[in-house]
C-alpha cells in the first residue's frame, strides 16, 4: 500500500517536473519561431537609421526602440519610488513596530498585495480626475504617474521579502551586534542587512520584473502607442508590455503582428536580463560580504 | 560562595534580589550572588532553569525580548567603580562592551576573520585606523588562535572550524577590552578536542577577568570552576566551593539530585 502511494507520488512529481519544463520550451520555442526573423535593426529602429534614433535626432516610426527606451525609464522611476519605500517598511515591521499596530500594519500590506493591478491602473486614472477637479486643472496621465502606480504595485513585494528575511535571521544572530555594545542602527546596517542581502536583493528582482512586464497599470495611466521617445516624466510614453498589446489586439498586417512577437521576444531578453543582472550582482554582492574589506 | 572560599578578595559582581519575568512569567526569583576577577564561577542546572536569563541579566541583552521585565539589583565594579547598571548610569553600549557575552553557538559577523574584530573594534572603540592591524592580531594572540589564522585573516570568516569560530568569538569580546566575561556553554557544539582548547583558553583568562560560565556538563565545571552556583526553576539552589566539587561523593548527589 506504502509503496503503492510512493510511486504515485514520485510519478506525480516527475510528470509536474516534464510539464512545467514542456510548458517553458513550448513558449519559448514558439515564441522563438515567430519572432526570431523579426530581430533586426528594422524591428528596433524602423526606417530610421540607427544613430539618429539613439541619439534622438530623428524620430522613430514602426520601431521599438521608443517602447523599450519608455520600459527602462519607467522601470527606473518606478523602482526609485518603490526600492526605498519598500525596504523601509520591511525594516520597520521586522524591527522595530510591535503589538496590535504591527498586525494592522501587516495586514494593510497584505491588502495592498491582493490589489489586482488594472484596479491599480483605475486608482491612478481616478487619482488624475481628481487632480483636474481640484488641485492642478493642467494634471494628466504620464510617466510619473504610471511608475507610482507600479510602485505601489510592487511593494508588497519588497516590504514582505525584507521583512521575511530579516526575520529568519536566527535569534542569537540578531543579538550579536548588540552584546558587542552595537547601538541598534549600527546592527541593522553592519550585521543585519548584510546577512539578510541576498532575500532582500530577491525581493527586488521579483519586484522589477514585475514592473517591467504590467501592462494593465499603465493602460490607464499614460501610456500610448506612439509617443516617440518619453520628452518628460510628465509626458506620454510608449512601453513594450503595450506596444504587444496593442499589435495583437490591432496588428494591420502580417508583419504587424510579427512585430509584435519580436518585440516580446526583446521584452522577454530584457527581464532575463535583467534577472542575469541581479544574478550576478547577488553572486558579487555575497563574495564580498564574505571576505569585504570595510575597515582594513 | 562565602568568605571562607573567597579569602580576601573583593567582588566585581553583586546580584541582589534579582527577578527576570517575560509576558507576565518570572523566570528568575529573588536571586543573590557575587562574583569574583580572578575566579571562574560556573552555573549548572537543568535545560530552563535560568541559567542563559540570568547571563543575559548581567549585561541587559534580556531588554531585548519585548515583554521583558528586571527586578532587583546588580552592581558591577568596572574601571574600579561601583556602577548600577540599571537605568542611564551606564550606556547599554558601554556596559555591553564592558561585560562581554559568548553565544552557545558562534555567532560570526559578515565579512572575513579579521573583519569580525576589526568592525566592532572601529564601531565600538572608535579606535583610529591605523591602530586596528595591531589590535586584531593582539585578540587573535590572547584567543589562542593567531599561530592558525595569521595566514588567512581575509578569509572568510565561516571557513574556520567551530572550535576556531568560537574562539573567534572570543577574541572579538576581548578586543573590546572586557572587564567581565559572560560565557553560556561555549563548548555546546564543539568535539572533545575543541572543548579543550576553549576550557584552556578559559582558565589562561581567568587572572584578569571575572569569568561567569553556564555548563550542563559537571565534568567540565570540574575542570573550570572555583565555585559554582546550582540552579532548579529559577532559584540558586546549592552554592559549592572548588573543594566541593572534588569530592567524590559530591558527584553522586549532584547527579541524582540536580540533573
Amino acid at each position: 500500500m506504502i509503496k503503492g502511494i510512493t510511486f504515485l507520488a514520485q510519478a506525480f512529481s516527475w510528470l509536474a517536473v516534464v510539464v512545467t519544463l514542456g510548458a517553458i520550451f513550448l513558449f519559448l520555442g514558439f515564441l522563438g519561431v515567430r519572432g526570431l526573423d523579426t530581430l533586426n535593426l528594422a524591428l528596433f529602429f524602423g526606417q530610421t537609421s540607427p544613430w539618429e534614433a539613439i541619439t534622438a535626432q530623428l524620430p522613430v516610426w514602426h520601431g521599438i526602440w521608443p517602447a523599450c527606451v519608455g520600459t527602462v525609464v519607467l522601470v527606473l522611476l518606478s523602482s526609485l519610488l518603490a526600492i526605498p519605500l519598500g525596504l523601509a517598511s520591511g525594516i520597520y515591521l521586522a524591527q522595530y513596530a510591535g503589538g496590535s499596530w504591527k498586525k494592522w500594519f501587516s495586514l494593510a500590506v497584505e491588502l495592498l498585495a491582493a490589489i489586482p493591478s488594472i484596479v491599480m491602473g483605475l486608482f491612478g486614472f481616478a487619482l488624475i480626475l481628481f487632480l483636474r477637479k481640484t488641485l492642478a486643472p493642467q494634471a494628466n496621465t504620464c510617466l510619473l504617474l504610471s511608475a507610482a502606480c507600479l510602485a505601489l504595485l510592487v511593494l508588497p513585494y519588497l516590504i514582505l521579502m525584507t521583512q521575511t528575511t530579516l526575520e529568519a535571521l536566527p535569534g542569537e544572530l540578531r543579538l550579536v551586534g548588540l552584546s558587542l555594545g552595537f547601538t541598534p542602527w549600527q546592527n541593522l546596517v553592519q550585521v543585519l542587512l548584510p546577512l539578510a542581502g541576498r532575500g532582500i536583493l530577491s525581493g527586488v528582482i521579483l519586484a522589477v520584473g514585475r514592473a517591467a512586464e504590467d501592462t494593465a497599470v499603465i493602460l490607464l495611466t499614460g501610456v500610448v502607442a506612439n509617443a516617440g521617445l518619453p520628452a518628460g516624466i510628465l509626458d506620454k510614453y510608449e512601453a513594450l508590455p503595450f506596444h504587444i498589446f496593442y499589435l495583437a489586439a490591432e496588428a494591420r498586417s502580417e508583419a504587424e503582428l510579427s512585430q509584435g512577437f519580436g518585440a516580446a521576444l526583446i521584452l522577454l531578453i530584457l527581464t532575463g536580463a535583467l534577472f542575469l543582472g541581479a544574478y550576478y550582482l547577488q553572486s558579487t554582492l555575497s563574495k564580498a560580504w564574505d571576505q569585504k574589506k570595510l575597515v582594513i | 560562595m562565602g568568605p571562607k572560599e573567597t579569602g580576601d578578595l573583593e567582588p566585581t559582581v553583586k546580584v541582589a534580589g534579582l527577578r527576570v519575568g517575560f509576558a507576565g512569567r518570572e523566570v528568575l526569583h529573588d536571586l543573590n550572588a557575587e562574583f569574583y576577577r580572578g575566579r571562574v564561577a560556573v552555573i549548572l542546572g537543568r535545560s530552563g532553569s535560568g541559567k542563559t536569563t540570568f547571563l543575559r541579566a548581567l549585561n541587559r541583552i534580556n531588554d531585548c525580548f519585548p515583554g521583558s521585565a528586571t527586578r532587583g539589583s546588580i552592581k558591577l565594579k568596572l574601571q574600579g567603580e561601583w556602577r548600577d547598571i540599571d537605568g542611564d548610569a551606564v550606556p547599554l553600549t558601554e556596559l555591553r562592551r564592558r561585560v562581554g557575552l559568548v553565544f552557545q553557538t558562534p555567532h560570526l559577523l559578515p565579512g572575513s576573520i579579521a573583519d569580525n574584530l576589526a568592525l566592532p573594534v572601529k564601531l565600538v572603540l572608535g579606535l583610529p585606523r591605523r591602530d586596528i592591524p595591531a589590535k586584531v592580531a593582539w585578540a587573535l594572540k590572547e584567543a589562542h588562535l593567531w599561530e592558525e589564522v595569521q595566514d588567512r585573516l581575509d578569509a572568510p570568516a565561516h571557513t574556520l572550524s567551530g572550535g576556531q569560530q568560537q574562539r573567534l568569538c572570543l577574541a572579538r569580546l576581548l578586543a573590546l577590552e572586557p572587564e567581565i566575561l559572560l560565557v553560556d556553554e561555549p563548548t555546546a557544539s564543539l568535539d572533545f578536542r575543541s572543548s579543550q582548547k576553549v576550557e584552556e583558553l578559559l582558565l589562561s583568562l581567568k587572572d584578569r577577568y571575572t569569568i561567569i560560565a553556564v555548563s550542563h556538563s559537571l565534568s567540565q565545571a570540574r575542570r573550570l570552576a572555583d565555585a559554582a552556583l546550582i540552579f532548579r526553576d529559577g532559584s540558586v539552589v546549592q552554592r559549592l566551593s572548588r573543594e566541593d566539587l572534588q569530592a567524590p561523593d559530591t558527584l553522586q548527589t549532584l547527579l541524582e539530585e540536580i540533573f
